[in-house]
């Protein structure tokens, strides 16, 4: 176990806790450098500590501390500032050693790092005791993430389908859904449970080659392959696999060359019943410019959208990382977070550690009382970006045609009406995450209309500048909330304000119809 | 000591060890040049206690002896003496005498016995390369040599001898040079060591294009011995970075361009880079490269250069001093930039063992 132990053996530091802190972190910095610099240089990087007195980082080797403090000390303070509030200065420790030790699990250099320190170690739940490091060594090797595990994944309401599909792929792969699709917006859980079926697979089947990558590696392996004109040993390497984990396989749209490539890869592995998993943020359908030979394809197996967690989701979800991190922060407190925060799972993670943080910082436990404060901009960051449902739209739609609300669920097809209409389903498309089908059955129609109706509204929005003001005007109103430019018609016909909390359960209902 | 001597020949070699000599230091001896008068001629030394040079030099000498003079105001008196032969002699309290036809100077010195005397020079291994070699391998990294003290390890050249090659690097985090020539060398030779820049300096100083010389390595310190002139230093003590971890191992795309036209045109563009990034966009696209550069409370610029280029467009910003630095200090009239993609090093190649990486910046829009 002592050998994954960072190297910092003067600071004991609750490490779950940074490693979730740098996780976060991670994400933040690919966001503003991009994944490849990212990789290249971030990808071995720790974090040791984190406190008012700074932030110590270990790195892989001098010059990678060098190199990235040389040239990405801006946005890893904007990253920490946005995290912890404040970015006290960040040191680097270099660990030369730490990335034999983690090749080789029998290198004497790992004794090094022999000096105990047994309150780290996350949870690390593999059957066979003998060959946890090779097992882990094989995952990582496979492209897979340690942390994502279905051990420390939290089911609910929102995401049953999805986890019991990735379950049974998992245990029977190439058997039961054949691809099996899963997609929803970010950070709900598609790549947790990705790399959670490549993890279970290797444990209960040890040799089976396991591969995941985004799509957008694949893209890149491809275009390597191209151009070092290796296209045999790339085709080798993916069409041999056991089992494929794509993620964001909406990168493939507009690349036709790669959707080719991709494309044959697909048949090959579904003619011998290897199993393919793959994720997006959109469903197949709507993946842009996507061949319709693919899009087919990805549509032949199961599709399981995975939603918002729910209110209790959500409490059961922080819950388990308190506990996985043991951080001092009670049941009341995260009933407090998850109350705020509503967007997805690592917007409420951001707020969990922030609150640890807070806590730690301060020495003190934190009040249920002082939670607001604490993660007051997540909070607004959060609400900011998600606000508007199906039925406010709607409302909003009527309002600005003056008509009834109910007109617009109903089948009247008068020219003003079908507008109405037509508007409505396109702005829900446009400020929801809703899918097409669930667009279709809030409105009562099937999904081609909503396509239909969404494709007519963009054009029209071309076409007119008039037309595209008034959706931006409803649009703007649908965002601010109740601005003092609602009319008194629209007091009437709103009875209160809808329950936000709702969301995952309301699509849950969508998807029992 | 007394001793007779041409001007230019003492010129020359005052000036050659004058540089070592800080002009603020607390020592005043280290401000003085040590000389010392034998029977074959005169041996001139300054130091600063890390790096010593020594220049022999042909001299009629009267009398032997050893004195220290201030080496600057020497060197300027020198320059300025109206004839091409100096008389020169030192007394007891070491007040030296300078005639030259009609001009007459008595400058006063301290005594020899204050002169720092050069460490012992431990075991060292010992070979000798081609001056020209050597030069030219310095003066394609030491531009990279990290200025920033706290990483001291980074300040100097990284010399790596073995495997049957020369490898010599600079970095400072941000851009790498790197030299690699094959080189026959005897077995256990094995060494690498880290020059200082100050050192670097002096030595690029003394090398010539033609001939050889002679280098001795111990555990702390390097000798080089060439054209009558005797460097020694200390080494920077540590381990260099392994530097290899930074340098890209391929490249997708490649350019090929006129080292001059792209030196010029970068020079020009930069005179406009944004003072806040100090960035300048470099877009490559159709055997052309456009290079501008906008500071918005100042203006733009732009210049389109031919190069040899077939991938998609590519805009990358860099440094434009980091870009320059390199090109000023090769030879080749073509050079390559093997790019990734935009937000990847960059590596400036030529036909010869030499690799310089570049940090891309980041720029919003």
């Amino acid at each position: 176990m002592h050998k994954h132990v960072p190297p910092d053996p003067n600071k004991p530091t609750n490490s779950p806790q940074l490693n979730l802190l740098w996780d976060n972190i991670s994400n933040d910095l690919r966001v503003s450098l991009g994944d490849s610099p990212f990789d290249l240089w971030f990808s071995d990087f720790r974090l040791a500590a984190a406190s008012s007195e700074g932030i110590v980082m270990v790195a892989p080797g001098t010059m990678y501390a060098i190199w990235v403090e040389e040239n990405f000390k801006t946005p890893l303070i904007s990253a920490f500032t946005k995290h912890l509030g404040s970015c006290g200065p960040i040191r680097f420790e270099v660990n030369e050693a730490a990335s034999a030790a983690f090749s080789d699990d029998q290198d004497s250099e790992a004794g090094e790092f022999e000096r105990e320190e047994p309150a780290r170690v996350v949870p690390r739940i593999l059957v066979e005791k003998v060959s946890e490091q090779k097992l882990l060594e094989k995952g990582r090797a496979a492209g897979l993430v340690e942390i994502f595990r279905f051990e420390n994944f939290v089911p609910g309401e929102n995401s049953e389908l999805a986890w019991a599909a990735a379950r049974a792929v998992a245990d029977q792969p190439g058997k039961t859904y054949q691809p099996l699709f899963f997609h929803s917006s970010c950070g709900l859980g598609k790549t947790h449970l990705l790399h959670g079926i490549g993890w279970e697979s290797l444990r209960q089947r040890p040799k089976s080659k396991i591969i995941f990558v985004t799509a957008e590696q694949f893209a890149n392996d491809y275009i390597d392959a191209i151009q070092k004109n290796a296209l045999v040993p790339f085709r080798k390497r993916y069409r041999e696999a056991d089992l494929l984990l794509i993620d964001d396989v909406q990168f493939l749209g507009r690349k036709e060359g790669l959707q080719r490539e991709f494309f044959h890869t697909f048949n090959r592995l579904a003619d011998q019943r290897k199993q393919i998993v793959l994720a997006s943020d959109c469903p197949a359908s709507e993946i842009n410019e996507l061949e319709e030979r693919l899009v087919s394809r990805f549509q032949w197996g199961l599709g399981v959208e995975i939603h918002r967690p729910g209110l209790e989701t959500r409490a059961a979800i922080l819950r388990r990382k308190r506990d996985d991190w043991r951080m001092a922060v009670s049941d009341e407190v995260i009933d407090r977070i998850v109350e705020r925060v509503r967007g997805n799972v690592r917007a409420l993670e951001g707020a969990l550690i922030r609150v640890a943080m807070v806590a730690t910082l301060s020495e003190e436990p934190i009040s249920p009382e002082k939670v607001a404060e604490v993660i007051a901009d997540l909070y607004h960051e959060v609400e900011d970006s998600r606000q508007v449902g199906t039925e406010e739209i709607k409302r909003a739609v009527s309002e600005h045609y003056d008509i009834d609300v109910n007109i617009i669920n109903g089948k009247k097809r008068t020219a003003r009406i079908a507008e109405a209409r037509q508007v409505a389903m396109f702005l829900v498309r446009s400020l929801t995450d809703l899918s097409l089908v669930e667009v279709a059955s809030a409105f009562g129609k099937d999904h081609g209309t909503v396509i239909y109706a969404v494709k007519k509204m963009k054009k029209r929005c071309e076409d007119s500048a008039a037309f595209k003001s008034s959706v931006e005007l409803i649009k703007r109103r649908l965002v601010r909330g109740g601005s003092p430019m609602e009319s008194p018609r629209a007091k009437r016909n709103t009875p209160a304000s809808p329950p936000r909390l709702g969301y995952g359960a309301k699509s849950l209902e969508l998807e029992a119809e | 000591m007394k001793f007779q001597i041409e001007k230019d020949v003492f010129q020359d070699a005052l000036n050659q060890v004058q540089h070592v000599v800080s002009s603020r230091t607390t020592l005043p001896i280290l401000s003085n040049v040590l000389i010392r008068a034998d029977e074959l001629g005169l041996e001139l030394s300054t130091t600063d206690l890390d790096v010593t040079i020594t220049k022999r030099v042909a001299a009629k000498v009267a009398s032997t002896g050893a004195t220290t003079l201030p080496a600057r105001r020497l060197a300027s008196i020198v320059r300025e003496l109206p004839t091409n032969e100096i008389d020169f002699e030192v007394n007891a309290d070491n007040a030296a005498t300078v005639k030259s036809g009609p001009s007459f100077f008595k400058i006063l010195g301290l005594p020899a016995s204050e002169f720092p005397v050069i460490g012992e020079f431990g075991e060292a291994r010992e070979f000798t390369i081609d001056q020209k070699l050597l030069r030219d391998a310095l003066r394609k990294t030491s531009y990279a040599i990290s200025t920033d003290e706290t990483r001291y390890v980074l300040n100097g050249v990284n010399c790596i001898i073995g495997e049957g090659m020369l490898t010599l690097v600079a970095t400072d985090g941000r851009r790498l040079a790197m030299v690699e020539q094959d080189l026959e060398f005897p077995a256990g030779n094995e060494t690498g060591v880290i020059i200082p820049t100050k050192a670097v300096n002096e030595l690029q100083r003394l090398l010539d294009v033609s001939g050889e010389l002679k280098v001795a390595i111990s555990d702390n310190q390097a000798s080089f011995e060439l054209n009558g002139s005797f460097l020694i230093t200390k080494l920077i003590e540590g381990n260099y970075p392994n530097f290899r971890q930074v340098i890209p191992s391929q490249a997708n795309y490649r350019v090929t361009v006129e080292r001059e036209v792209l030196l010029a045109a970068v020079r020009r563009v930069s005179l406009l880079a944004n003072e806040k990034t100090n960035s300048i966009k470099f877009a490559f696209e159709d055997n052309r490269l456009a290079i501008s550069a906008n500071s918005p409370e100042i203006g733009e610029a732009e210049e389109v250069i031919d190069v040899r280029y077939s991938g998609p467009r590519l805009v990358v910003a860099f440094n434009p001093e980091f870009v320059m630095a390199p090109l000023r200090n090769l030879d080749q009239d073509e050079v390559f930039i093997d790019l990734i993609d935009e937000s990847s090093p960059g590596v400036i190649k030529i036909d010869e063992p030499f690799l310089y990486v570049i940090m891309p910046m980041r720029v919003a829009g």
